[in-house]
């Protein structure tokens, strides 16, 4: 069996086509499994409650009891995903405030320290802007970023203080230095952080047994295409957005670099 | 009567389950055919194709001693990569940068150009030291494969997998001697040698001397220290004692701050005893109080005062990108330059292949650099330059004091230095002379 259909990492390329039409295509895929469903299986499906009274009520029930369960997980999903995009964005702003308090702490040493601290940290900023965040977009965690940092620590540990108030800054400094690697490195753990192929799983099979009991209905072939196909678009709505904040950094709900990229301005208006 | 003529008329009415199938296949395939075009066009769903890249390395410490000075250079090739991709590319493809840390560490240097290679890098351009350039050889020509190396150098050397961007002794140390040796100069015939303990110093020195006796002229010292050595005040105490009226200094990386500084608490007065050097350029000049090297001097092909228009484009925007008070230097000019010669030759061969590249260096290439044309001379794979000397201006900049009246070809083995050695690859390579022995680690 070839498992890769499981990995939710063989699914990502579809993180590569333009948002509007990825919306498109999930409900298009929901409504037609809906729709192929209703011609080619509910013939068969519908005999295990022909001839049963009331069947329609007793569907309805089953859906309905179904539907309560289905919805609270996926409204859970939904939640965790965003709080996922959510926690990866603050880590990105608080990456970028600690990067700009750093940069003003590092003004104030005297030269040459204070301006090749200044350079090592517009070069990180701008590697970040420049090439870490489409290697970001594309599920890849930058690595030259490190080497950036490594070689502003390097700097930064060369610094002597002479005066009292240069020891105060430096400690500053050093604090802001720590705080920034932390962020960094949450940024980075989060550039691959996206829900388990269990939890996939789940939300995928209970899709396709909402739609398989909507097929259990006796109504008109028309009616039944329609109202299940409603039913279907949103539930193809609904793993569409949970597809989208899966991963932080891609899809259209994602983290911008906007964050550097004002401070980027700022440094190098300085 | 027909058999369903009891049906009710109203049932009779509605169409038939195969009736309503019927329609709506034909109503989703004319919607799937008319909305298909607009929402998946080209069968691609729309993803943006991706634009196809060319792996190409760069190899420059961004840690440790050498990092000063060579981080500046992996940022000016950053700039013509990038440049190169604004303008679509070599043979179509974006540039793809793989820049790894060597960290000033030679065993570094291998194992990042190995791995360089084995990501597919159809080039790299790196190494600062020539312990570094020498030390990822063997690998360049194993795997043959070019590497572009951009810091002037001691000569000596010749390789097919190395195209030297760099200045060589008989356009650098040779003309700088000639200066000092000549009334502009004031005449000085007290040559102190004074470098870093590695290749680069032990040759240039060794080629100093062998020039030196042909003018009749002795070095009254030589001293080498390791490179990030800190304390040179005893030296300095030497060289002063050595009546020395001249200092060739071929010190590498941080150490030339602590010379520097010892020479300027001995209160040596540059007017009187003079350094000339090799290593020092704008971003070394940085980390230097103007105090301690105002009035001594550089030998080079590039200052970043140079006063022509297509300088002043070229640091603008080279700071438009990498920031307002970035100072451009010797080694980032020819490295500009080599990344831009090499897009030449690939374009020119048609392919990324190392045979087909070199056999457009043979066909002569040129290219108009920030400090003037530059030539890459196929008989030897290394570039013409202009020699200028610079002296150090209270602005950490340089007064341009003598410019040769062209660009000097480079000969890696100069007759007076190296009898018998010659080196064409247009026409059978190396051209082996007298073994020829140079003391220390080279």
């Amino acid at each position: 069996m070839n498992t890769r259909w499981f990995d939710p990492e063989s699914w990502y390329w579809l993180y590569d086509i333009p948002p509007t039409r990825l919306s498109l295509l999930f409900i298009a895929t929901f409504v037609g499994f809906y729709w192929i469903g209703s011609i080619l299986l509910r013939p068969v499906l519908r005999q295990f409650v022909k001839n049963t009274p009331g069947s329609n009520d007793i569907v309805g029930y089953v859906l309905s009891c179904f539907c309560v369960f289905y919805g609270l997980l996926l409204g859970l999903i939904a939640v965790t995903a965003y709080q996922n995009v959510s926690d990866a964005a603050a880590n990105v702003t608080r990456e970028a405030a600690a990067l700009s308090a750093l940069y003003e702490d590092v003004s104030q040493y005297p030269e040459p320290h204070g301006q090749n601290l200044r350079w090592l940290l517009r070069d990180y900023t701008r590697y970040v802007i420049k090439y870490a965040w489409p290697l970001q977009q594309r599920g890849i965690v930058p690595e030259e970023g490190t080497i950036r940092a490594e070689a502003f620590h390097e700097r930064l540990l060369d610094f002597q203080p002479q005066t009292p108030s240069q020891e105060i800054i430096h400690a500053e400094a050093l604090r802001q230095f720590n705080n920034f690697l932390e962020w960094r490195r949450m940024r980075l753990f989060s550039v691959k952080s996206s829900l388990p192929a269990s939890m996939w799983f789940v939300m995928i099979l209970g899709a396709i047994l909402n739609i398989a009991i909507c097929w259990l209905f006796d109504m008109r072939f028309v009616t039944q295409l329609v109202l299940g196909g409603i039913l279907a678009a949103y539930l193809g709505t609904m793993m569409h957005l949970i597809f989208d904040m899966n991963q932080p950094f891609r899809g259209d709900v994602s983290i911008s670099a906007e964050p550097f990229e004002v401070i980027y301005r700022r440094m190098d208006d300085a | 009567m027909t058999p369903h003529s009891d049906m009710p008329q109203r049932v009779a009415s509605r169409p038939t389950r195969r009736a309503a199938l019927a329609q709506g296949s034909a109503a989703t395939l004319a919607a799937a055919r008319a909305l298909a075009p607009a929402l998946f066009a080209g069968c691609s769903l729309g993803i943006p194709p991706r634009a196809r890249t060319v792996p190409l390395g760069l190899l420059h410490s961004q840690t440790g001693p050498l990092a000063i000075s060579a981080t500046s250079l992996r940022d000016a090739q950053i700039f013509a990569c990038e440049k190169i991709n604004a303008g679509g590319g070599v043979l179509g493809r974006q540039i793809d940068i793989k820049a790894p840390d060597p960290k000033s560490r030679l065993d570094l240097f291998e194992r990042r150009a190995r791995s360089l290679l084995d990501l597919g890098s159809v080039a790299v351009f790196g190494c600062w030291t020539s312990s570094s350039r020498k030390a990822v050889l063997p690998l360049f020509e194993e795997r043959d494969k070019l590497l572009f190396y951009a810091v002037q150098y001691e000569g000596n050397e010749s390789s097919k997998n190395v195209v030297y961007g760099g200045m060589v002794p008989n356009q650098q140390i040779v003309p700088a001697l000639d200066w000092l040796l000549g009334p502009e100069g004031g005449n000085r015939k007290k040559i102190y040698l004074l470098g870093s303990d590695y290749v680069f110093p032990r040759t240039a020195n060794y080629v100093t001397r062998k020039y030196l006796e042909t003018k009749g002229v002795k070095p009254v010292g030589e001293a080498y220290y390791p490179l990030n050595h800190a304390d040179f005040t005893a030296e300095v105490k030497k060289i002063i004692a050595s009546g020395a009226d001249c200092i060739l200094n071929t010190i590498n990386g941080d150490s030339n701050l602590a010379f520097f500084a010892a020479l300027a608490a001995a209160k040596v007065d540059p007017t009187k005893l003079p350094v000339v050097s090799t290593s020092i350029a704008e971003d070394e000049l940085r980390n230097i109080l103007p105090e301690q090297v105002q009035g001594h001097y550089a030998a080079s092909c590039y200052f970043q005062s140079l006063p022509t228009e297509a300088n002043r484009r070229w640091i603008a925007d080279f700071r438009q990108e990498f920031g307002f008070d970035r100072v451009t230097d010797d080694p980032m000019e020819p490295g500009y330059c080599l990344v831009n010669l090499w897009k030449q030759a690939v374009e020119k061969a048609g392919s990324f292949e190392t045979a087909a590249v070199r056999q457009a260096f043979a066909d002569g290439l040129e290219f108009a650099g920030p400090g003037g044309r530059v030539r890459l001379d196929p008989a030897t794979q290394h570039c013409d330059h202009w020699f200028r000397l610079g002296r150090i201006r209270g602005d950490r900049q340089f007064e341009l004091v003598k410019e040769s009246p062209a660009p000097i070809p480079p000969d890696p083995y100069p007759s007076f230095a190296f009898p018998g050695w010659k080196c064409d690859w247009t026409k059978g390579g190396l051209e082996h002379g007298a073994e020829v022995k140079i003391d220390g680690p080279v």
